[in-house]
C-alpha cells in the first residue's frame, strides 16, 4: 500500500519525531502529557493535521480577531465553512449571499493542473455545505515570470489557468471574476486563490454543525471512495517547499473528478430540496484537511458532541489502506451529513439511487460511517479495535502559537517632486500598455466559462467586477470582484492591505454596486520567521483598518502561510481580498465600454504624487517608496456619488483606476468599443494642467495609480451629475468621447489600434 | 392538454436549469427528466438535449452519451417525428446518435463537433448565429425571419464542426446547414466563427427537419439583463434575444 511522506525540512525550530509529520517535538510532548501514553499511529496523523496551520489557524488566529466581522449585512460571519451576507428580500423570502475564499497554492506549485482544480473543487464544496446553490467562482492568481517558454513557472502559469478551467467549466459554476500578477517572487512558489460565491434562502440556511438534539445522529459520508491521493495534504501545506522533494510531494496533491461532483452537487440540491419539504434542521460540512478525521470533528464537536467513526464502514478505493490513510487522508469530492436516522435511508436514496452515484465513479456513494455522540470523545474504530480516542475538544480547539513580531517600518507617504524620464509619452504609453500586469485578460479568461446557469449581467471583461442576477424573476443583482497588488505590498504592508480592500471595494463601486461585505486570503511566508509574521499581523491590521473605514466586514477567509521556496525566498506578502456587492434593481448596473461619441468624461479622485509600486516606475526600472495615501473621507463621499449617479442612470461607462493608471482605463473603455460591427469611440483628454492645476506632474497624472474612477456622463446629463457632485472633493472634467478609435492628450494622438494589439499581445502568447 | 417537453439530464449536464427557465418563460411546458428516470420519456411530446458535459465528454464529446438507453427513446421519438432540439453538449450527442445530420446509420455518425481550432483549447465567447435555411424548413425555426440573427454565447472545447468532403457536401447539398456564425450585422466571413467549425457551421439540422443541433447557447444571452448595455429601458427580465429561438420552438410544438 503507498505510504505517502512530504519529507520536507523545517529549518528554525525543533525536529519532528515521526517520519512525514510535520508536528513538532513539543506539540508531541503535550499530547503525550494529555493523553497520558503514547499517542497511536492513526493519533499521531490525526493531530499532524489538525493542528497544522492550515486546519487550526494556530498562529493566525487571534490575530484575525482584529478583523471587522458584524454589521448591518452580516447573516453569518467568519465561524463556519462560509459566511454569509444579506442581499435583499423577493416575494417575502429574504436571500443570502454565500461566500467563502481559499488557497491551493503549494498543490499548485508541484502538480499546477491537478492543484488548481482541486482548488475550485474544495471552495465549491464549502459554499454548498450551507444549503446553497453555487452561483460562481473567482480566482486571484500570482504566477513568477512566464517569459522562458520551457520553464517551470510558465508550465505552471498555463496548468491552473487549464486546471481552473477544466473543473469551473464541468461543474457548470461562471467565473465571473480574477486577476493575475507576475512577479519573480512567486518563481518558486504561485499563489492560486479561489472564491465561490452561492445563494440561499436565509431561511434555508445549513449550519457545519450538529444542530441541539443531535445525540444518537448518523453521521453519513458523501461522495468519491476515499483513496490514497492527498494523504499529509494538510500539513504539506504548512511547510515550505522544497524542489527536491517536489516527487513524493505529488503524493499529498488531491486527483480532482468534477464529473462527479457535477453529479454530487445536483443530487445535494434535490435534498437541500426535501429537507425543506420536511421543515429539517441537520449539519451538513465539507470534507476538506484533515479528511474524515477533521471534517467529522468538527461537525460534531461545533455542536458540543462528540463522534464515533467506524473506518470499515467508510467507502474506499483500494483493500488494505492504513487506519491513518482512511481517517485523515483528503481524497476530493467528499462531504459528511449529521442527519437523525430516519433521514439517513431517503438520503443514501437520492444520491445511490435516484443520481446513482456508484455508477458515476468507482464506490462512489453515500454511506452513514458514525455516530453523533453525547460524549466530548472523539473515537475512531478499525477492525474492532480503537484506534484513536482522545477528548475532542482538545484535538480540535486547543492549539495557539503566539510567536513574535518586530516593529514595521512606516514609509513616507509625503508627495514627491513630479517625475521627469525624458521618454516621450508615446513610448511610455506603449509599455505601460504591454506591461504583464496590465495587457489583456482576455486569453486567459476566455478559457473559463462566464455564462453558465444563464444569470450573467456581466462576464468578464465588461467590467471592473462580474455582476449575476441570481434569483430567477428578481432585479436583485450580486456583484464580486477581487484585489491585492504584490508591487505594493513589497514597499509597505500596511498599506498595500488597505489598498486591497479599497481596490476591491472600487471595482464593485464602478459597477453601479453597494459593496456589502469581503472575504480574504491572506498568503505569507514563514510565520515562525520574525519578519514574515510581522508582515501578517501588520497586513489584517491594514485590512482591519480599511474595512472599518468602508462599512465592510469580512465575513469568511483563509490564512496560507509557509510560501516560500526551500532557500528560503519568500513570496511578496499577498494580502488578496474580495468584495460582494448588491443591486437593488440590476437596471442600475454600469458596464465599461464607452456608450457614445459626445459623451463628457470625469475623473472621480485627485491625482496624487506619490508613484510608489506603480507599472510607470517598473517599466522604467525606477523606484519609489511612496504609496499613494487613502483619504477615507473623500474616497467615501466619491462612493457614495457614483452609487448615486448609477441609482439615477447618469453613468453611460465607468472603470475603476488602476494598474496602469488613468490613461489605461481610458484605452480599455475604448478598446472594448472595437469590436467588428460596431462602432468605435475614443477619447479626448485635456492636458493634465487644466484639471490638476498642476498639483502633480503630467506623468502622475496620467500614469498615477491613487484610485479614483473614469466615467462617461451623457452630454444632457452633466447639469444633474454636476448637482449631485457639488460638495464632492476631487472631482473633474478631463475630456469628451470621440467617434474615431484614437486616444488624444492636449495635441498628440495616438492610435488605438495599434495600442490595442499591444495589449491584447502578450497573455495571448502564453495563453493561444 | 398542453404538450410536454422533456429536458434530459445526462450525469455531467450542466446547462439544465436554465434551459427548463427558458423555455417555460417562453410558454412551453418543459420538465427535467434524469438519466434514472429515462423510462419515463415516450410520455413526453419533445425533447431538449441541454449543455454540459455528458458522462465526462469521455472518448469524444456526447460519444457515450449516445449510447446511453435513455437516447433508444429519444431516437424513437425523432423518427416518429417529435421535435428535438439539441444545445452544445446536446447537439454534439445528437451528431454522435446520428440523427443529425442523420444521413448515416444511427449511432454512425457522419460529422462530429470536435476540438476546436486554431488551438484545441475551451473557448468562450459571445458570438452571433445566423439562420442559413428558409426558416420552415425546420419545424422549430419556423417563426424566425429568413436571415435571422440570433444572439448566443460559444462556450465549449470541442465545438468545430468536423466531417470529410464528400460528408460537408452532403450536408450542403441536401440544406441540412441550419445556422453559420456571424457578424452582429449579420455579415458572415471567415472572423466570425469562434473554432475554425467547417463551412462556419454552428448548427445543422436532419433531412426531415424536427431534429435541430447549435453549438453555442442562445439561452445564455436570453433575458434582457444579460446584456445590460443593449437593452437599458427594456423590462431587465423580459425574455429577449436567443430566447426567439425557444418561443419558436415552443409555437412548432404547438402546432404539431
Amino acid at each position: 500500500m503507498p505510504r505517502c511522506s512530504s519529507k520536507v525540512r523545517r529549518p528554525g525550530w525543533p525536529v519532528p519525531e515521526v517520519a512525514g509529520v510535520a508536528l513538532r517535538s513539543d506539540e508531541l510532548a503535550r499530547i503525550r502529557e494529555r493523553l497520558g501514553r503514547e499517542p497511536s499511529e492513526v493519533e499521531v496523523h490525526a493531530f499532524d493535521a489538525q493542528w497544522s496551520e492550515h486546519c487550526s489557524y494556530k498562529s493566525s488566529r487571534h490575530q484575525l480577531k482584529r478583523l471587522p466581522t458584524t454589521g448591518t449585512f452580516v447573516v453569518l460571519g467568519p465561524a463556519e465553512d462560509s459566511g454569509i451576507l444579506h442581499l435583499g428580500e423577493h416575494h417575502g423570502e429574504r436571500y443570502g449571499i454565500v461566500i467563502a475564499h481559499e488557497s491551493h497554492n503549494h498543490p499548485s506549485q508541484v502538480v499546477p493542473f491537478e492543484g488548481a482544480a482541486t482548488g475550485i473543487g474544495g471552495i465549491v464544496r464549502d459554499v454548498l455545505c450551507m444549503g446553497a446553490q453555487v452561483i460562481a467562482v473567482a480566482d486571484p492568481l500570482r504566477f513568477g515570470r512566464i517569459d522562458d517558454p520551457h520553464s517551470h513557472q510558465r508550465y505552471v502559469a498555463q496548468g491552473v489557468v487549464d486546471g481552473i478551467s477544466a473543473y469551473g467549466n464541468a461543474i457548470g459554476v461562471p467565473n465571473i471574476a480574477g486577476d493575475v500578477y507576475f512577479d519573480e517572487r512567486f518563481d518558486d512558489n504561485c499563489l492560486v486563490n479561489v472564491v465561490a460565491m452561492g445563494i440561499v434562502k436565509e431561511s434555508q440556511i445549513i449550519h457545519s454543525y450538529a444542530p441541539p438534539g443531535a445525540d444518537g445522529w448518523d453521521l453519513v459520508l458523501v461522495g468519491k471512495a476515499t483513496d490514497p491521493s492527498g494523504f499529509g495534504g494538510a500539513s504539506f501545506s504548512s511547510l515550505t517547499l522544497d524542489a527536491a522533494d517536489e516527487e513524493s510531494n505529488k503524493g499529498a496533491v488531491q486527483v480532482p473528478d468534477p464529473f462527479l461532483k457535477s453529479v454530487i452537487m445536483r443530487a445535494s440540491y434535490r435534498v437541500f430540496a426535501y429537507l425543506r419539504e420536511h421543515g429539517l434542521r441537520v449539519g451538513f460540512k465539507d470534507l476538506g484537511a484533515g479528511g474524515i478525521m477533521g471534517c467529522s470533528a468538527e461537525i460534531t464537536s461545533a455542536g458540543g458532541y462528540g463522534a464515533r467513526i467506524d473506518l470499515d464502514a467508510v467507502n474506499v478505493a483500494v483493500d488494505g489502506m492504513r487506519p491513518e490513510v482512511i481517517a485523515v487522508g483528503e481524497t476530493q469530492e467528499r462531504l459528511l451529513w449529521a442527519v437523525p436516522p430516519t433521514v439517513t435511508p431517503q438520503l443514501l436514496r437520492i444520491y445511490n439511487d435516484e443520481f446513482t452515484l456508484p455508477e458515476i465513479a468507482y464506490n462512489a456513494r453515500a454511506v452513514k460511517i458514525g455516530t453523533v455522540t453525547a460524549t466530548q470523545r472523539y473515537v475512531l474504530m478499525h477492525r474492532g479495535e480503537t484506534v484513536m480516542d482522545v477528548d475532542i475538544e482538545f484535538l480540535t480547539g486547543s492549539i495557539r502559537d503566539d510567536l513574535p513580531t518586530s516593529d514595521h517600518a512606516v514609509h513616507q507617504t509625503t508627495t514627491e517632486r513630479p517625475l521627469v524620464t525624458g521618454v516621450q509619452l508615446d513610448e511610455l504609453l506603449e509599455r505601460v500598455i504591454a506591461h504583464q500586469d496590465v495587457c489583456s485578460r482576455e486569453p486567459l479568461y476566455r478559457r473559463y466559462d462566464a455564462v453558465v446557469r444563464g444569470c450573467t449581467v456581466i462576464p468578464r471583461g465588461a467590467a471592473d467586477a462580474g455582476v449575476l442576477a441570481p434569483i430567477p424573476g428578481s432585479k436583485l443583482g450580486v456583484a464580486l470582484s477581487v484585489a491585492g497588488n504584490p508591487r505594493y505590498s513589497r514597499i509597505d504592508v500596511h498599506l498595500a492591505a488597505e489598498h486591497a480592500v479599497y481596490e476591491a471595494v472600487r471595482k464593485v463601486v464602478a459597477t453601479g454596486g453597494r459593496p456589502i461585505g469581503l472575504t480574504d486570503c491572506l498568503n505569507f511566508g514563514n510565520p515562525r520567521k520574525i519578519d514574515h509574521y510581522t508582515e501578517l499581523v501588520t497586513a489584517i491590521d491594514g485590512l482591519a483598518q480599511a474595512a472599518e473605514r468602508f462599512r465592510t466586514p469580512f465575513v469568511s477567509g483563509n490564512v496560507s502561510l509557509y510560501n516560500e521556496s526551500a532557500s528560503g525566498k519568500a513570496i511578496p506578502a499577498s494580502p488578496v481580498v474580495a468584495c460582494v456587492g448588491a443591486f437593488n434593481d440590476i437596471n442600475t448596473v454600469v458596464t465599461m465600454p464607452f456608450k457614445a461619441p459626445g459623451s463628457v468624461l470625469y475623473l472621480i479622485g485627485k491625482p496624487q504624487g506619490a508613484l510608489g509600486g506603480s507599472v510607470l516606475l517598473d517599466v522604467l526600472g525606477r523606484s519609489d517608496e511612496h504609496l499613494p495615501r487613502i483619504d477615507y473621507e473623500t474616497v467615501l463621499a466619491q462612493h457614495d456619488l457614483l452609487y448615486e449617479a448609477a441609482q439615477a442612470r447618469l453613468l453611460r461607462s465607468a472603470r475603476a483606476i488602476g494598474n496602469g493608471g488613468l490613461v489605461v482605463a481610458l484605452c480599455v473603455m475604448a478598446f472594448a468599443t472595437m469590436r467588428k460591427g460596431q462602432s468605435p469611440v475614443g477619447a479626448q483628454i485635456d492636458d493634465s494642467w487644466q484639471w490638476t492645476h498642476g498639483s502633480v506632474g503630467n506623468l502622475e497624472a496620467y500614469f498615477g495609480e491613487s484610485g479614483g474612477f473614469v466615467i462617461e456622463v451623457a452630454a444632457d446629463d452633466i447639469e444633474a451629475f454636476e448637482g449631485m457632485a457639488d460638495d464632492v472633493p476631487g472631482v473633474c472634467e478631463i475630456g469628451v468621447t470621440i467617434d474615431r478609435p484614437v486616444l488624444a492628450i492636449d495635441d498628440e494622438a495616438f492610435d488605438l489600434h495599434r495600442l490595442r494589439h499591444m495589449w491584447y499581445a502578450p497573455l495571448s502568447e502564453v495563453y493561444p | 392538454v398542453s404538450k410536454r417537453i422533456a429536458v434530459l439530464v445526462f450525469p455531467g449536464t450542466n446547462s439544465e436549469d436554465e434551459t427548463l427557465r427558458l423555455l417555460r418563460d417562453c410558454g412551453g411546458d418543459a420538465h427535467l427528466v434524469h438519466w434514472s428516470r429515462a423510462q419515463t420519456l415516450p410520455s413526453y411530446d419533445a425533447y431538449v438535449l441541454p449543455g454540459g458535459f455528458a458522462y465526462e465528454d469521455r472518448i469524444r464529446a456526447g460519444a457515450i452519451a449516445a449510447h446511453d438507453a435513455a437516447m433508444d427513446h429519444v431516437i424513437a421519438g425523432a423518427k416518429q417525428g417529435k421535435l428535438v432540439f439539441g444545445i452544445c453538449n446536446g447537439a454534439q450527442v445528437l451528431l454522435e446518435a446520428g440523427l443529425v445530420p442523420g444521413t448515416g446509420p444511427v449511432r454512425l455518425p457522419t460529422a462530429a463537433f470536435t476540438r476546436n481550432g486554431p488551438v484545441a483549447h475551451f473557448v468562450c465567447a459571445h458570438v452571433h448565429i445566423k439562420l442559413a435555411i428558409d426558416p420552415v424548413r425546420c419545424a422549430i425555426t419556423a417563426a424566425l425571419p429568413r436571415g435571422a440573427v440570433v444572439p448566443a454565447w460559444a462556450a465549449n472545447g470541442e465545438g468545430r464542426l468536423a466531417a470529410d468532403a464528400r460528408h460537408l457536401q452532403e450536408l450542403q447539398e441536401g440544406n441540412h446547414i441550419a445556422f453559420v456564425y456571424a457578424h452582429a450585422d449579420g455579415s458572415v466571413d471567415d472572423t466570425a466563427s469562434p473554432n475554425q467549425s467547417a463551412l462556419g457551421v454552428a448548427g445543422l439540422i436532419n433531412r426531415e427537419g424536427n431534429v435541430l443541433a447549435i453549438m453555442p447557447h442562445p439561452e445564455r444571452d436570453a433575458w434582457a439583463f444579460n446584456h445590460p448595455d443593449k437593452r437599458r429601458g427594456d423590462d431587465i427580465l423580459a425574455t429577449s434575444g436567443g430566447a426567439v429561438l425557444f418561443r419558436s420552438f415552443v409555437q412548432a410544438l404547438a402546432r404539431a
